[in-house]
């Protein structure tokens, strides 16, 4: 049986603290684009962490969200991209061809996450900055899609190894950038495909949700919501 | 002629580079990585310890080969060597455990920054000017060398000091023990945001001069008071590893947590419950709780023991907190203060933290004093779940005995503002040398210490640091450190494990630059003074003085290491030493004593009609105290809670805004009695109405092409006030005036999703 990458996400050990956000820029060669370009909207982050905050001062509620490609099995971007740059892979990923893509942009109007990003000029890294970038990981070029792969590199990696040692992948082997990095452990990858591993495990918990599954794209990122059963209480018994 | 041939023929080879550096004092030092070790496409790991902050996280290097221009002897060149690409959290240190934190993932840009001084440098313009000439290292090391030797002929030798960033360690040490040797007095320190008022309480409450360590995976509730503990507050990978467990890692108990403070931090967005407090007024909610608890006889007075008898009117069951009295001086409700209190003592175990604002009022003592007692309260002192003090680690230089003196582990530190003093020659002995290393002062520091006027006094400075900055540009000479990758590190956590830890790590890949290890020339300058400066200093670089001190290690506290030979192996090893589990004899505590300490209220600077609102500065989420502002990766960090990039901004209530006629993005400016600066407003629901808050870390006058002239300083509004216990500087006893000014401008990161999902953010 193929293997069916996914991301359980725990909100409840979230905190916030964007380990993930740097670690993916380092292990994905994504550029820095510099305040102009950036304030004209074109800074790069296949991670992100959104927030919501609801109420008025005193009673403030803060959510947080990492937000990366949902590498949905119903995704929006395939179907749009007229050189079948945007594709599903046997195991499930969402891949982006860098060197099919012609930079129509479609796959990134359709993605519903907002996580696909356009290089609209070739990035630049001043010496000796360069001697940073991942060789496991190609560096895209002006006119090209680029977004979260869930570091591909680390799973051909740790297939390659398990190969040559005749063995099949244990859970937990692959992790990625963002999920090695995480203090709180609040990103759990794994094998959807196998029910012993955790991350299957904790997608089966009764706070899974899918990030905004109310449009059928069928992610395999599970989001456990938080908990916290004092708020409503807490609020009420202050007025 | 194949790549390999070629790359050969047309580089400075390795091999040449290792033969002429024979006989040079850092030969010992650079470990290269044989070619056959360099398989392309294949990674090494290799075990280091990350200089971003004071936790003293190990990490660990992926090292793959590279082409990297490097220069040799002079001389320009590429080398084919192995070259970092990632740090990751080293998952055997009981520290980082395999995590990193943002600032951490980003420190490979310490190493290859484009701005990074690459060789020894002397001032030819105007100090300040940033205007100088390369040096070679032999002409560097005597210049400063003849300095010190005419100090030494006018028996001048208290005129040397040192100012440093927060060092710990064998690092500290040389520094502490060339000085002392030398004559001078101990080094002094300069960080913005100090945690001495919390060291000084926790050694009047526990005997423990030292941040505490807190058990939050086993506590069902913890409650903050101001502490960014999940951010950017003393350990903050141990701590939110620790939280992430506390939140999800027991099946049926998730802990609560509660957050005091006026501003919304990162650590606050994540509480259950988000207590504003007013501020300075954080110690008498911490009392009013331990109040009720006593009253309702959820606790005794005697769990509180010693610890709680400091404060005045303890045996009466704190009369003076009740509930009403303590929501007029807080600001927060009689009744919440109920609840809460019956909560903390209903979810045991529970434990208090303070850190932060709550200590940088002038009152910051007695705030850390009154958690301390809740704390006793709670029961929490030294209990799982509850908070205790890291056993402290035992690796020290080995003593050198000569005939007239004893050169052993130096004494504390001078005091930051005696050295001011004595720069500014209010206080004698003056100072005619001044060695800094990586203190920014003039950044960092309120314009009414008059720093820069300081320096201006001092002779000849010599700065050890890799890039130009606002303090070092006013040096003389600069001999540049290797990066933390290049060198052999050692640091000595201080919190954040309940084992003892010493990181220690042989260098990750070989220097790109013509740079030396501060401490390697610290040892270079003491053998050229000779007599009884290199008597008390006899080793031959940084790498035999961590060995020297690592071997002193006790071997049999260490289950896998029997010699010290082994010791030295494993700890290269393993990326440091910790034992094994907790000792308890070297964490017990001992009895606090002193007279009573009595309610102590804050005092701010400006007349509150002039200047209605608090300024709360607060170290970011990306540069700390501005010490990691030319890093391109944070910069580009948007912050959690705003998502700005590249800039600065003020955050102020939406009911201030309105009444100001500010909107968010409208240009701000914000006056003290100090100063006044310019930044865009950001208009945020989680802070209190008179109170506006800036991050600090932009603002930069010289600081590498990514942060000079970049934003705006917020120390710069601060007025000079002090907590009188530790002297530290009082950043949140500043009040400010806020008017709009016109257009500004905001770089905010334009991602979010185009519909607000319903499901995740019920």
């Amino acid at each position: 049986m193929p293997h069916r990458w996914g991301m359980v996400v725990d909100l409840d050990r979230c905190t916030g603290c964007e380990a993930c956000v740097v670690a993916c820029r380092a292990e994905n060669n994504v550029p820095t684009v510099g305040e102009a370009e950036a304030a004209r909207g074109r800074a790069i982050h296949w991670i992100r962490v959104e927030r919501y905050v609801d109420g008025e001062f005193p009673d403030v509620r803060v959510k947080f969200l990492p937000v990366f490609c949902q590498h949905c099995d119903a995704a929006p971007c395939e179907p749009v991209c007229p050189t079948y740059a945007s594709y599903h892979t046997a195991d499930g990923l969402n891949a982006q061809v860098y060197n099919r893509c012609i930079g129509t942009r479609y796959c990134a109007n359709a993605c519903p996450y907002t996580v696909r990003f356009f290089n609209f000029f070739n990035p630049v890294w001043e010496k000796p900055l360069h001697l940073q970038l991942n060789p496991d990981v190609s560096v895209r070029e002006v006119g090209v899609m680029e977004k979260c792969t869930f570091c591909v590199q680390r799973i051909k990696a740790a297939e390659i190894a398990a190969k040559a040692e005749d063995r099949p992948l244990r859970d937990g082997e692959v992790v990625p950038a963002c999920a090695q990095a995480c203090p709180s452990r609040a990103l759990v990858f794994g094998d959807l495909n196998d029910p012993d591993s955790e991350a299957s495990r904790l997608a089966g918990s009764h706070r899974a949700t899918h990030l905004l599954g109310e449009l059928g794209t069928q992610p395999k990122v599970f989001y456990l919501q938080r908990e916290g059963g004092h708020d409503r209480q807490d609020r009420e018994g202050d007025q | 002629m194949d790549r390999r041939n070629f790359l050969k023929t047309s580089t400075v080879g390795g091999a040449a580079a290792a033969l002429s550096s024979c006989g040079h004092p850092e030969a010992p030092l650079v470990r290269f990585l044989p070619d056959e070790e360099l398989v392309p496409g294949v990674a090494t790991w290799k075990p280091s310890v990350c200089p971003g902050c004071r936790a003293g996280c190990g990490v660990l290097v992926r090292v793959m080969e590279g082409d990297a221009e490097v220069i040799r002897n002079g001389q320009h060149g590429v080398v084919r060597m192995g070259v970092a690409k990632k740090l990751e959290g080293n998952p055997e240190h009981p520290i980082s455990q395999g995590r990193l934190c943002p600032r951490g993932q980003a420190a490979i840009q310490l190493t290859y920054h484009p701005d990074r001084l690459g060789h020894p440098l002397e001032r030819v313009g105007a100090r300040g000017s940033g205007e100088y000439k390369p040096l070679d290292w032999d002409a560097a090391i005597s210049t400063l060398v003849e300095r010190l030797r005419a100090l030494d002929d006018r028996r001048a030798h208290a005129t040397l000091a040192a100012l440093t960033r927060p060092l710990r360690g064998v690092r500290r040490e040389l520094i502490a023990r060339f000085l002392q040797a030398f004559g001078a007095g101990p080094p002094s320190v300069f960080e913005l945001f100090s945690d001495d008022v919390l060291r000084r309480a926790n050694e009047r409450s526990f005997g423990r001069r030292q941040l505490p360590t807190f058990d939050l995976s086993r506590a069902r509730y913890v409650i903050s008071f101001g502490a960014d503990f999940l951010g950017t507050w003393n350990s903050p990978v141990a701590q939110s590893a620790a939280y992430g467990e506390m939140r999800q890692g027991r099946p049926g108990i998730r802990g609560t947590f509660v957050q005091v403070e006026p501003r919304m931090s990162q650590t606050g967005a994540n509480a259950d419950r988000w207590v504003p407090v007013r501020p300075g007024t954080e110690g008498v909610l911490a009392l009013g709780l331990a109040h009720v608890m006593l009253q309702r006889g959820l606790a005794s007075a005697s769990s509180g023991a010693a610890v709680g008898a400091l404060i005045d009117g303890w045996d009466a069951g704190l009369p003076a907190y009740a509930p009403e009295a303590v929501e007029r001086e807080t600001g927060v409700a009689a009744r919440r203060i109920a609840r809460l209190a019956s909560e903390l003592a209903a979810d045991r175990p529970a434990v208090a933290i303070i850190g932060g604002a709550p200590l940088a009022h002038t009152n910051g003592f007695f705030n850390a004093i009154a958690v301390n007692a809740l704390n006793a309260v709670l029961d929490s002192v030294g209990r799982p779940g509850g908070m205790r003090f890291m056993p402290e680690a035992r690796i020290t230089l080995p003593e050198v005995r000569s005939e007239t003196s004893t050169a052993s582990s130096a004494a504390r530190e001078q005091s930051f503002s005696l050295l001011r003093d004595r720069m500014r020659g209010v206080t004698g002995p003056g100072v005619e040398v001044l060695l800094l290393y990586d203190a920014n002062p003039v950044f960092a520091a309120p314009r009414a210490w008059r720093i820069r006027e300081a320096l201006a006094q001092v002779p000849f400075i010599v700065s050890f640091g890799s890039f130009l900055d606002d303090t070092s540009t006013f040096a003389d000479l600069i001999l540049p450190d290797h990066s933390f990758l290049e060198s052999w590190m050692d640091d000595a956590p201080e919190s954040g494990s309940d084992r003892a830890v010493v990181s220690v790590a042989a260098p990750a890949m070989r220097p790109l630059h013509d740079t030396r290890a501060t401490a390697d020339v610290l040892l270079e300058i003491a053998r050229q003074l000779g007599g009884r400066v290199s008597t008390a200093l006899p080793w031959h670089s940084y790498e035999d003085a961590l060995r020297a001190a690592v071997q002193s290690v006790d071997a049999g506290a260490s289950a896998d290491a029997k010699t010290s030979a082994d010791v030295w192996t494993l700890v290269q090893q393993q990326g440091g030493w910790w034992t094994e589990t907790l000792e308890s004899s070297s964490s017990e505590m001992k009895r606090a004593a002193g007279a009573s300490i009595r309610r102590a209220t804050p005092r701010f600077d400006g007349d509150e009609t002039e200047y209605p609102f608090h300024f709360l500065p607060y170290p970011s989420q990306a540069f700390l105290d501005g010490s990691l502002a030319h890093l391109p990766w944070m910069q580009e960090l948007p912050d959690v809670l705003s998502t700005a990039m590249w800039g600065t901004w003020v955050e102020i209530n939406p009911r201030t805004a309105e009444r100001l006629g500010v909107s968010q993005g409208d240009l701000v400016e914000v006056a003290s009695s100090q100063g006044r600066l310019e930044a865009p407003a950001l208009v945020s629901p989680g802070i209190a109405p008179d109170v506006v808050a800036m991050p600090v870390g932009q603002g930069h006058r010289t600081f590498t092409r990514y942060a000079s002239g970049r934003g705006a300083n917020p120390v710069a509004l601060l007025a000079p006030l002090v907590e009188p216990e530790s002297g530290t500087l009082a950043w949140a006893a500043t009040r400010v005036r806020v008017a709009r000014k016109g257009r500004g401008r905001l770089t905010l990161f334009a991602g979010g999703l185009r519909e607000r999902p319903g499901g995740v953010t019920r």
